[in-house]
């Protein structure tokens, strides 16, 4: 027999955007969408931290709920209930498109949730499937259709390229006699990974996960869809999206037990050339928005290393570091959605003063693009710490040394953002940046959150080990 | 030869046949009834290989859903034959190379196989009733998961499928 009550923060998620799809079909109302989508997930966001610690499995043996999963899900509904939070100002989208932004948004949380909970490949692969989806047509719900539609075709493109290839890769270990089942591939992988056609079905299999956290060779897509997308949309690519990436790749990954060298060889190439790669084209950008996604692929790379480490702390160290990406990047992009007028992008320079033209904000910003470069005592600082502590741990003193000399290149282009917000003098045609005294509130709390976490970590760190504890079972 | 080799012979020649001329055509609505061609005839080797279920699923999904739409579509658009193939030298080198470099792997695994090389393969029959429960007993979740793929997906293709002018009928975006 089911127990739904496991399944009951996803249903309601469901729910949720059935009803979104209903109010879609009546005449359209942005005010009223925009106080449904808010209360639909402050509701979804205090179900599932109510469901926190269920464990159990559904759906015969193809989804399993543990605390794993559960404190992921509470994570990614966090950043939902914040990316609506902050579309009090939907101008990226045309009016008549609010019900629909906010049932992708909705569909996509479900289908992140799902993509943590779920233990079979194939399984995994359709979750991961619905979330790519919903954000393809997000990124071209922007209004002025002709860029938005550019983008999230390319999006769509190297997604179903991704896709191909994981399909291949999955065909491959099933055809070796491996169940797609993750308990039992966690079983019988790490004895058969040094064979090629294990191996190379292996690393196919993760290319639909490298490409959702934008790591290296499928991190194309970001700088382009970041840019067109709705500025919300990019939030949440960047922020909710990446989170329910990490955890299954985290889960998937935990699988082949120690690794195998090549596997590892193959996940520093990937780890070296994305944070490389993103942080050296990241000094070029001058659109703040391409910047942070340049910065995302960067952090793909640090994310890598943690998960590389094939160890205990590797695994605790990186559920560390997505809550860590969630925080700061939710504060870089809620200062890019609330200076940019009219749903437009911006550049760096349009940050000129902004520590006079909203002070909050402007500490909100500093203390998040610290913590994006590493600098103590941020959450980022601290979440760097336990990832490189992780690699030197498993041996791989050279990887957190390649990091750190990338580290130093990132500082650069954090400070050149720092400056234009503090040392700039503003444009006398800078229109005034409006900050809702609700918005103010949540600058303060994410900025307590990241210097409470840096200071702080303990529990955050003890959590994350009790979650990673038995992630396969 | 027993009689399953000539017939396997038969079909796999139809099956080159009609896909190099379903990429050669100019009409596309050719194009798209060869490929269809080499569907069925894809569709008849499963069947030769006792797969009778994968057959029929391979003419209702591929040679009759799938290929119909495209039929509907290039119908729909009306994509005229062009003038010239459109590619450029370069495109015929790549693509040759390739190819000779998968013709090659080819021959060399039919060389190094022979009788008694091969690890032999499990038959694995299902009843299309054994299959219709297993899928939906074991993997239900995964079939309301498609469910949903299906409604974004018609979103997706609503949103595209709108005319441009009703898009701006409202005020000028940002772009």
């Amino acid at each position: 027999m089911t127990n739904w009550t496991l399944f009951a923060p996803e249903l309601f998620m469901l729910a949720a955007a059935g009803l979104f799809f209903v109010l879609s079909l009546s005449r359209p109302q942005p005010a009223r969408d925009y106080a449904v989508a808010r209360v639909a997930a402050a509701v979804g966001l205090s179900l599932t931290a109510w469901a926190v610690g269920a464990e159990g499995v559904l759906f015969a043996g193809t989804y399993r709920v543990d605390l794993f999963s559960q404190v992921f899900k509470v994570l990614i509904t966090t950043g939902f209930f914040l990316v609506i939070c902050l579309c009090a100002e939907l101008s990226g989208v045309a009016d008549k498109r609010h019900s629909e932004f906010y049932l992708l948004l909705a569909v996509c949380t479900l289908a992140l949730m799902l993509l943590t909970s779920c233990v079979h490949l194939l399984a995994i692969y359709l979750a991961l499937e619905l979330s790519s989806y919903s954000l393809y047509i997000l990124v071209c719900l922007r209004r002025g259709r002709e860029k938005g539609l550019e983008s999230g075709l390319k999006y769509f493109i190297i997604g179903a390229c991704a896709s191909a290839l994981m399909l291949f890769g999955f065909a491959l270990l099933y055809g070796t006699g491996l169940s797609l089942h993750l308990a039992d591939l966690a079983r019988e992988l790490p004895g058969r990974i040094h064979e090629p056609v294990v191996l190379i079905g292996f690393v196919l299999g993760l290319s639909g996960f490298l490409f959702k956290i934008a790591a290296f060779p499928f991190h194309f897509w970001a700088p382009e869809v970041y840019e067109a997308a709705p500025n919300q949309a990019a939030a949440y690519i960047a922020t909710v999206s990446k989170a329910g990436g990490i955890a299954v790749l985290m889960r998937i990954t935990a699988a082949a037990g120690a690794g195998g060298d090549q596997l590892v060889g193959f996940l520093m190439v990937v780890s070296v050339a994305s944070m490389t790669l993103g942080n050296l084209a990241a000094i070029a950008q001058q659109d703040l928005k391409r910047l942070l996604a340049f910065s995302s692929v960067a952090h793909a790379g640090y994310v890598m290393i943690a998960i590389l480490s094939f160890n205990a702390m590797g695994l605790s160290s990186g559920v560390f570091y997505a809550l860590s990406l969630l925080v700061m990047k939710l504060t870089c992009f809620m200062i890019v959605i609330q200076v940019s007028s009219g749903g437009s992008n911006i550049k760096i320079n349009d940050l000129a003063g902004l520590h006079i033209r909203a002070p909050v904000l402007a500490a909100a910003l500093m203390l998040a693009l610290f913590g994006l470069a590493g600098i103590p005592p941020t959450i980022g600082f601290t979440a760097k710490l336990l990832v490189f502590t992780a690699a030197v741990e498993s041996g791989y003193l050279w990887l957190v040394i390649v990091a750190m000399i990338n580290v130093v290149i990132s500082l650069y282009y954090y400070l050149q953002v720092l400056k234009a917000a503090y040392f700039l003098e503003p444009k006398e045609s800078a229109p005034p940046v409006r900050v809702p005294a609700s918005l103010n509130f949540l600058a303060l709390v994410l900025i307590f959150l990241t210097v409470a976490a840096g200071i702080y970590p303990r529990p955050f760190i003890a959590a994350a080990q009790a979650m990673t504890f038995g992630i396969i079972g | 030869m027993s009689v399953y080799s000539i017939f396997f012979y038969l079909i796999a020649a139809l099956m080159i046949l009609s896909t190099a001329l379903a990429v050669t055509r100019k009409n596309m609505v050719h194009a798209v009834l060869f490929l269809v061609i080499s569907f069925l005839a894809s569709a008849l080797l499963f069947f030769l290989l006792g797969a009778p279920l994968l057959g029929i699923l391979e003419v209702v999904i591929y040679a009759g859903a799938i290929m119909v739409l495209f039929l509907f579509v290039v119908m729909m658009i009306r994509i005229r034959a062009t003038e010239g193939s459109g590619f450029l030298l370069w495109h015929y080198l790549g693509a040759g190379g390739l190819s000779a470099l998968y013709v090659a792997a080819c021959l060399l695994l039919v060389r190094h196989s022979g009788p008694g090389t091969g690890a032999p393969m499990p038959a694995a029959v299902a009843a299309p009733a054994d299959f219709g429960l297993y899928l939906f007993e074991r993997h239900w979740l995964g079939i309301e998961i498609v469910s949903l793929l299906l409604l974004v997906a018609l979103i997706g293709v609503l949103h595209l499928g709108l005319s441009p002018a009703g898009q701006r009928s409202g005020k000028g975006g940002p772009y």
